[in-house]
């Protein structure tokens, strides 16, 4: 299986290569390697304890790694959270992570902590309260009273107003009804489609695929196959492996 | 019924007082999770900084406050960068430690180099005082208490509204996500302390205009300030205005009516009873 080869070769926005990771001398990632591309969705999936969310906690350097990530040109690999998070590699976290005790607003104006350009953060927070307007109707109210599903529109509000180049988004979808995921699917569409890439982590590797350009399996540390998303989903060992076909 | 009247306001002036001297303890609490037992010797330090300004550069208290408070604020600034940054991942029985050995050498060094003589620092107005019916308003507690509510406020909208306030919030919450959205907890922290520690020396200012310092007050300030941040709340710096004029009138009402020697009784003992039925504060929620 090759790269998108359907296209013009372009660079990378993220390259990961060859990238280890692990807890206390534990290795769990070995040798990943990885690509996204300008305004793509890919998604990046695998089983509960595949070392997805190791995989993003070490892009966003939270975890010390092994290897290279380049994005944008700079290599993060040295860096520390906050200097990935200023070249615009902003995440979605797990389990959402807001700021239970702040206000819808609050939590959207922490995302925006680090940029100096109060017009620009002003118009985004408008355009961020049209995409989800049922932030807009709970501005006032504390992010922790809001229902599951308007947690995570709050957590990806947040990440927005951050101004990503790149969006990680990990396990969007856990605990949430269908029908709320299926609106955050659309959602995150209509966000890539304003040119922001996203790179979605997802244990549900049905919905992450039918939603993504291209995709990458994980099993126990490793990247096992990886494709244009439709071929995945057409892939055998995929299917038998997670789609239950 | 004017004695009682007269007590009241004695009790809400050093309420007032009370608060301004919890919330910095309270700040350091809530957001670092450190109980700073050295924060009674950054009060007394103030108090000091505040009585040199006013004896030899004949400064007014009241307009060297801030500062008093800015010197403090580098003071405060320098210590969690240099020290306190080193330990705040490690249990905290040993930024107790730490603090505690702080307040010992705070005070030893203040013993030294100040003299262990009580100093009152005395402005020409210090005397005066306003009448109010049949209730006289020392003027110096007054404007002491007016500088208090206004510092206690002010704090407040600082964190509702400001950027670093939502930051040192936000900090406090949720550490995690604050570093993933770009928070320096290492620069954070040390504002956070040093807004804690400017905050004492202006509570030992105004404590210097209305009382006498020593190099020993320190220790039992700092418990005064940890009952209220206890019966305040760490959450809301208004829930220490309460905290801190519920002691003040308690004590004063103790004092009338039982004896002098059974104030910190009353204001202890209400520190147990808050704890055991109210463990939030009195305007903390009770999940």
């Amino acid at each position: 299986m090759s790269g998108p080869a359907d296209l013009i070769p372009r660079t990378p926005l993220l390259k990961v290569a060859n990238l280890g990771a692990g807890y206390g001398g534990m290795p769990v990632l070995h040798d990943v390697s990885l690509e996204v591309y300008p305004a793509e969705m890919v998604a990046l999936v695998g089983s509960n304890g595949a070392g997805k969310t190791t995989l993003l906690r070490a892009l966003s350097r939270m975890l010390p790694c092994s290897g290279s990530i380049v994005l944008n040109g700079h290599e993060l690999a040295g860096m520390t959270p906050d200097q990935a998070f200023g070249l615009g590699l902003v995440q979605v976290p797990e389990g959402r992570q807001l700021f239970d005790r702040m206000t819808v607003q609050d939590n959207l104006l922490m995302g925006s902590y680090r940029r100096q350009d109060q017009a620009a953060v002003n118009r985004d927070l408008d355009k961020i309260y049209t995409l989800f307007p049922r932030l807009t109707e709970r501005r006032r109210q504390l992010a922790g009273s809001m229902s599951g599903g308007e947690q995570q529109m709050c957590a990806m509000a947040r990440a927005l107003m951050a101004a990503p180049v790149l969006m990680m988004v990990d396990e969007m979808s856990l605990g949430l009804a269908p029908v709320v995921v299926q609106q955050l699917m659309e959602v995150l569409a209509a966000i890539q489609r304003d040119g922001v890439t996203v790179l979605l982590v997802e244990q549900d590797v049905q919905l992450a695929l039918s939603g993504s350009d291209r995709g990458y399996v994980m099993e126990t540390g490793r990247i096992v196959h990886h494709g244009q998303a439709r071929d995945l989903i057409d892939d055998p060992a995929v299917q038998q492996a997670y789609l239950g076909l | 019924m004017d004695l009682l009247a007269q007590i009241l306001v004695n009790g809400t002036l050093q309420g007032g007082l009370y608060a301004v001297m919890a919330l910095g303890l309270a700040l350091v609490w809530g957001v670092l999770n450190i109980v700073n037992l050295a924060h009674g010797a950054f009060i007394m330090l103030g108090g000091y900084a505040s009585w040199y300004l006013y004896t030899y550069a004949h400064i007014d208290p009241f307009l060297g406050l801030p500062l008093t408070a800015a010197v403090m604020f580098g003071l405060g600034y320098g210590l969690q960068r240099g020290l306190l940054n080193l330990v705040i991942r490690a249990p905290m029985f040993n930024t107790l430690l730490i603090t505690f050995g702080l307040e010992v050498v705070l005070t030893y060094l203040a013993q030294l180099v100040f003299s262990a003589d009580f100093r009152t620092i005395n402005p020409p107005y210090a005397g005066n005082s306003l009448a109010w019916g049949p209730v006289v308003l020392p003027l110096a507690r007054l404007a002491a208490f007016g500088v208090a509510i206004v510092l206690t406020v002010g704090m407040w909208l600082f964190l509702l509204h400001t950027r670093l306030g939502r930051a040192i919030r936000a900090t406090a919450q949720n550490l995690v996500a604050a570093r993933l959205y770009g928070v320096e907890p290492r620069h954070l922290y040390a504002m956070t302390f040093g807004l804690g520690i400017a905050l004492a020396g202006a509570a030992g200012t105004l404590y210097g205009t209305v009382s006498q310092i020593n190099p020993y007050i320190g220790a039992s300030l700092t418990a005064k300030s940890f009952a209220i941040s206890i019966i305040g709340g760490l959450e809301n710096p208004l829930g220490v205005i309460v905290g801190g004029l519920f002691l003040g009138i308690v004590e004063s009402l103790t004092t009338l009516y039982i004896g002098q020697t059974f104030a910190d009784v009353a204001s202890f003992g209400i520190l147990v009873l808050v704890l055991i039925v109210r463990p939030s504060g009195l305007l903390g929620k009770t999940t």
